[in-house]
């Protein structure tokens, strides 16, 4: 019951906040594009709106963008702006002085940033069946995609997606909570992610704590030809637990909270 | 009487290593109102971030409600209320979101929240973000914060900071209500004796990490009295010197004056009488009382 009330507080605060809208727009950027290049090439999708692997090729086009850059970019400012809630407003002394325990305190927080990629993936899995069926409505040449949804993959995609960001989302925390300086996590964020881009063609690149999304993302497009020899997925969640186990002791024993 | 708040030995160091407390034993009683006086930089927010655990404690025992800090923190905490230095608020929410959101974790009722935002006059603001409230009206919400779930002890670190004066006297007559009709323990620190004079029962003097002087009201009084004294200013003060000793009055010579304790005016009569008969020429007989403002600088400066 305790953690609920955190965590129903700690919601609270993001309600009107540049994180809760950042939600939003990271969910839907990508499928708009992709809905305004389908409005504008309309002529081509009758075609395309009857092949067999029409959804297939929506679907890993529309992740492409979202799992090089939106997702980690994404994560990397909604876990700086969550916890600059509190630097921002000298909240850290007020929240210190609620009769919570730290672990529900460190939790409460950790898991809005969870639920709020959580509902990036909602929100963006929403975006990609109005990107497939708004030129159908707009147009009465375009036919209604006639392949069945491909649901199983849509499912695991999406878990596999989830599941290899984490490790992102757990480092950010773990500076997000440490510096005040919203810039600090921000900018690490940033040069990891960017070094992780830089050495994506690199045979070890899946083992960079930020490219485990990236490289399953090109390797099961074809965009990369690699044999992964580990489960990525594992390998996300053993991150993410060290990571997470780090950044709780580094938080609970800190000298000063507030 | 029990303590609401104890600290024994309470010590702290910064990295700078420069000592911030230095075995400061607080002894707050249950129902009173503890001011916890002392300049800027005195150790007076380092000592309450202590006793909230906001600072790891690094030597000393803090007591809350008899029970020791570190162990029993949730259970302290869920009856104390707190405003330490300026006001943590939600900038981007309105102070009903700012106030649910506390509601939330201290479980209380919901109408205690139109009901202290009515206690401190704020029931009109509408959907005004927080951010844009005046310093006045950001200090007022978090008092009502920090009453939000009926606490036990108020631990409240220059309230009235940024009020204006009519601000002040209603937070003072807020603080004084709470405690005499609802009991609350308030522990307040100012650097102003005479902003809080009026409201405290107890007083705690605090410089250089150092607790001078704690005690009650009519303690700090006492002393008061004791440094108050009687000033004559005579055209020879070594004769009159002779006369002070002679009818056996202790005496000090200061700044070509004369200074004898409080004694009684007639008293003041017979030597004043002394000193003309011995052809001495009494210029001046002044009675200085110290006001408190005066003693709080002299303790700290002693």
């Amino acid at each position: 019951m305790k953690f609920i009330n955190s965590f129903q507080s700690e919601w609270l605060k993001k309600k009107r906040s540049l994180a809760s809208w950042l939600v939003i727009v990271g969910a839907f950027f990508t499928p708009t594009i992709v809905l305004l290049v389908r409005l504008k090439n309309h002529q081509a999708l009758p075609k395309l709106n009857v092949a067999e692997d029409f959804w297939m090729k929506l679907w890993f086009t529309s992740w492409e963008s979202m799992t090089i850059l939106l997702l980690p970019m994404g994560i990397i400012l909604a876990t700086g702006l969550i916890a600059q809630i509190e630097y921002k407003n000298n909240a850290w002394k007020q929240l210190h002085t609620t009769p919570q325990s730290y672990t529900t305190i460190f939790l409460a927080k950790f898991f809005v940033i969870l639920v709020m990629i959580f509902e990036v993936f909602v929100l963006f899995n929403l975006g990609f069946l109005l990107s497939a069926y708004i030129p159908s409505i707009v147009f009465s040449d375009v036919p209604f995609p006639t392949a069945p949804i491909p649901y199983l993959l849509i499912l695991e995609t999406n878990v596999k997606f989830f599941v290899e960001c984490l490790p992102i989302l757990a480092l950010q925390y773990l500076l997000s909570l440490h510096y005040k300086n919203f810039l600090v996590p921000i900018g690490a964020g940033f040069i990891i992610w960017a070094l992780g881009i830089g050495m994506v063609s690199w045979q070890y690149s899946y083992f960079f704590p930020y490219m485990q999304a990236t490289v399953d993302f090109l390797v099961s497009s074809d965009n990369l030809k690699r044999e992964i020899p580990i489960n990525l997925q594992l390998l996300s969640c053993v991150y993410f637990v060290i990571i997470t186990i780090v950044s709780y002791i580094l938080y609970a024993t800190k000298n000063e909270k507030g | 009487m029990t303590n609401c708040i104890e600290t024994i030995n309470l010590s702290h160091k910064f990295a700078s290593d420069e000592t911030a407390l230095n075995a400061v034993s607080l002894q707050v009683n249950e129902g009173s109102i503890y001011g916890f006086l002392g300049p800027n930089g005195a150790g007076k927010t380092t000592t309450l971030k202590l006793i909230l655990g906001l600072l790891k404690k690094q030597h000393g025992e803090i007591f809350v409600f008899e029970k020791p800090f570190t162990q029993n923190r949730v259970e302290i905490l869920q009856k104390i209320g707190s405003l330490i230095e300026s006001p943590s608020l939600y900038g981007h929410l309105n102070a009903l979101d700012n106030l649910r959101i506390l509601q939330k974790l201290y479980q209380c009722s919901k109408n205690r929240i139109a009901e202290v935002l009515d206690l401190v006059d704020l029931t009109k603001t509408g959907n005004k973000k927080t951010s844009d409230f005046s310093l006045g009206m950001k200090q007022r919400l978090s008092i009502a914060i920090a009453l939000l779930h009926n606490p036990k002890l108020l631990i409240l670190d220059e309230p009235t900071n940024g009020l204006d004066p009519n601000g002040i006297l209603e937070i003072r007559e807020l603080l004084k209500k709470l405690n005499k009709f609802n009991g609350i323990t308030i522990l307040v620190s100012s650097h102003l004796l005479s902003e809080i004079e009026k409201l405290v029962s107890h007083i705690g003097i605090i410089n250089h990490g150092n607790l001078l002087f704690q005690g009650t009201l009519a303690e700090l009084f006492d002393k008061q009295q004791q440094s108050s004294f009687i000033r004559f200013q005579t055209s020879d003060n070594n004769k009159a010197l002779q006369i002070f000793e002679s009818i056996e009055v202790q005496t000090k010579l200061f700044s070509n004056n004369i200074t004898i304790p409080i004694i009684q005016k007639e008293k003041i009569a017979r030597i004043n009488e002394q000193l003309v008969l011995n052809k001495i020429d009494v210029y001046e007989i002044q009675t200085v009382k110290n006001d408190l403002e005066q003693i709080f600088f002299d303790v700290i400066s002693e």
